[in-house]
């Protein structure tokens, strides 16, 4: 579904992104990990435009995502979860939910607002409806983000480590959410950290580093007879708490 | 002795009273022409201004800042002597009108692109990652942040406008300035006339300028 | 109409507009400094505990931000005689200038002054100084900095304020467009002279702002 293909990326003489190659088929969850800087966000970010690459090639569904053209047509089929939320201030969280189904995929505003409600239900915010960003919690906002994703059904779901932002308290209540979605079978890519949800959804894990990718392998594999040395140095430093 | 010349002079400025609500409606008139075509002209120069075409951003800021960087006054003339010379005569109102629309429309513009870049980047990425096209992201998620943002500067700059409308005075239209300047030459206490019509701009622009504070504050 | 313009004309009273020019720096040079005394004391009395202080210089500034500087202008031109004031149109011009603009200026340093952290305050406080000392020797020195700018910012407006001078004979820049348009008949080439160069004292301006701007990037010395 999603193919990266000898993608690479320079920020200046910064070689960001270096000859990557990645296959995520369709129902996959692949889960990307690194340490900071190794290029994860860039990577996922290409997938949906936000950030342009200078050599290489990255379809979705065939199609290439550097086409200017296409763009506004594939990111209507990709869903993209913002480490920051990135939720609309002046506008509710029903509202912030129909706001792209309305323009984009012109549902009327009554279509649009009941499967608002009950893709709102479905992540535990049915009450939320009425009430504004600032008035929810960050684990509550990052749900209504992702709800506003899936509103537009899309094919894939991006996800850039979307609990990196929140208190700890807060982080099942959107990892709930990303498994039962996992467990419905949406293909999903997931840059973050949290290992106990790779464990348990990831059909693949990817180990980023300096912009190499390094090792991509189940997760069994992955955790515990990882094949390279950098990703055993990596699985150290972050598993031990 | 005084007392008796001071009750002369007020009563005979009292008999002027229709020339000064003339004046205080030219100046209503011109001000709220201004601010209206102003605020609509300024807010598409500020969408040009803040754009990322940097050739469109530039000839923007080139035409604005020839606005912004000289005065009022030469602007209203070149409006009223210039303009006939390419064989458009107007009459000192719409002269004024024009001068006037076109000042805030360059000073607002530059609120307004201020504005739309302090927007912070993540809501463009999100409204552009879920397909919306650019202009719809102007429209349905800058511009309402961005309006929220800047309405007390629009409104102080509102009441410059106000004040600015005062120089329409130098091209004979009557104003409530010029109401003051025709009133003085009949009634010769310049303090007196002209508290008048500094109390009638106060009681225009204060009221403004106290919500422009309080909005400042919120 | 631009491609008519009659460049000899222009050449000609090059002279006589550059004397315009530098006349109307002269009086907007002298309007600053007058400026900046009255804002200094304005805001001094703002800032005091004492309400019959404060009033009279909140009123001030309130007045002169809600009225017109023409109006202000004809108010000491028309009113001043009737005290048996005389005073050259000039002097009544400069006064004018000044106290419109001393209203901006007392704004400005208060601006200033209230955008240094409480915490200063309270240190200076804890080591035992005065109100006056750490005003002077901690407030002040630090508010300068930021005042800077919006001086610069309120020197620009100053500059294109002069202009209505000419509306009461005094003859800087703008009377001498005028008068050299109406005499030839040339309002083109008049204005456009009066425009040109009030947009080089306009860019001159914004250059020593740039530049103030990266020099105050430097830390240390404020």
């Amino acid at each position: 579904m999603i193919k990266f293909s000898d993608v690479n990326k320079w920020y200046g003489t910064h070689h960001v992104l270096q000859n990557i190659n990645l296959e995520v088929a369709k129902g996959e969850v692949v889960v990307v990990c690194g340490p900071s800087g190794s290029g994860k966000s860039t990577l996922i970010r290409c997938v949906n435009g936000l950030e342009k690459f200078q050599a290489g090639m990255l379809t979705v569904e065939g199609m290439p995502v550097a086409s200017e053209a296409n763009l506004r047509k594939l990111r209507m089929e990709l869903g993209f979860v913002f480490q920051q939320f990135n939720l609309y201030p002046h506008k509710t969280a029903l509202e912030n939910v129909t706001l792209a189904p309305i323009h984009v995929r012109k549902l009327s505003a009554k279509e649009a607002a009941s499967r608002g409600r009950e893709i709102l239900a479905k992540v535990g915010l049915a009450d939320k409806c009425d009430a504004y960003p600032q008035q929810l919690s960050g684990g509550q906002q990052q749900r209504v983000a992702i709800a506003r994703s899936l509103c537009m059904q899309p094919k894939v779901m991006l996800f850039d480590e979307p609990t990196s932002a929140l208190d700890p308290e807060m982080i099942n209540e959107v990892l709930d959410v990303m498994v039962a979605l996992a467990k419905d079978g949406m293909t999903m890519i997931v840059v973050t950290h949290e290992m106990g949800f790779a464990r348990k959804v990831a059909d693949r894990v990817a180990f980023i580093d300096k912009g190499v990718m390094v090792e991509v392998a189940k997760p069994e594999a992955f955790f515990t007879a990882p094949a390279n040395e950098r990703t055993r140095e990596f699985l150290g430093k972050i598993l031990h708490h | 002795m005084a007392m008796d010349m001071f009750l002369d002079q007020l009563h005979g400025m009292a008999q002027y009273y229709p020339v000064v609500l003339k004046g205080v409606g030219v100046t209503l008139a011109l001000s709220f022409i201004g601010i209206a075509a102003g605020t609509v002209a300024g807010f598409v120069l500020g969408i040009g201004r803040a754009s990322s075409s940097r050739a469109l951003s530039f000839l923007v800021g080139a035409y604005t800042d020839i606005f912004r960087g000289t005065p009022v006054l030469v602007q209203v003339f070149v409006v009223f002597f210039v303009l006939p010379e390419a064989g458009i005569e107007l009459d000192s109102f719409t002269a004024g009108a024009i001068a006037l629309s076109n000042l805030a429309a360059c000073f607002i513009s530059e609120i307004v692109a201020a504005g739309i870049r302090a927007v912070p980047a993540g809501q463009l990425e999100a409204a552009a990652s879920s397909g919306l096209s650019r202009f719809q992201q102007l429209r349905l998620v800058v511009l309402p942040q961005a309006t929220r943002m800047i309405v007390p500067s629009l409104v102080g700059q509102y009441v410059l406008l106000v004040k600015d409308s005062s120089v329409v005075s130098a091209i004979g239209l009557l104003d409530l300035t010029r109401s003051g300047w025709v009133i003085v030459q009949s009634v010769p206490n310049g303090l007196l006339v002209f508290s008048a019509v500094g109390l009638g701009y106060f009681l225009i622009c204060y009221p403004l300028l106290y919500w422009s504070r309080r909005l400042e504050k919120t | 109409m631009l491609s008519n313009l009659n460049f000899r004309v222009i050449a000609e009273t090059l002279p006589d507009f550059w004397g315009g020019l530098v006349f109307t720096l002269s009086i907007s040079l002298a309007a600053f400094a007058g400026a900046l005394a009255i804002g200094v004391v304005a805001c001094a009395m703002s800032l005091q505990s004492s309400r019959v202080v404060r009033a009279p210089a909140v009123a001030y500034v309130d007045v002169v931000r809600a009225t017109p500087l023409l109006a202000q202008l004809y108010f000491l031109y028309f009113g001043l005689p009737n005290f048996g004031v005389l005073m050259p149109e000039i002097m009544i011009g400069i006064v004018a200038l000044s106290i419109n603009s001393g209203a901006y200026v007392s704004e400005i340093i208060r601006s200033g002054i209230h955008s240094i952290p409480r915490g200063q305050m309270e240190a200076s406080a804890s080591s035992g100084m005065s109100y006056w000392q750490q005003m002077r020797l901690i407030i002040l020195p630090q508010a300068l900095r930021p005042m800077v700018s919006p001086l610069i910012g309120q020197a620009i407006v100053l500059v294109k304020d002069s202009s209505l001078l000419s509306l009461i004979s005094v003859l800087e820049l703008t009377r001498v467009g005028q008068t050299l348009a109406n005499d030839r008949f040339m309002p083109v080439e008049g204005l456009a002279s009066t425009a040109a160069c009030y947009l080089l004292i306009y860019y001159g301006l914004k250059l020593a702002a740039a530049a103030w701007v990266r020099l105050a990037q430097r830390p240390g010395r404020c």
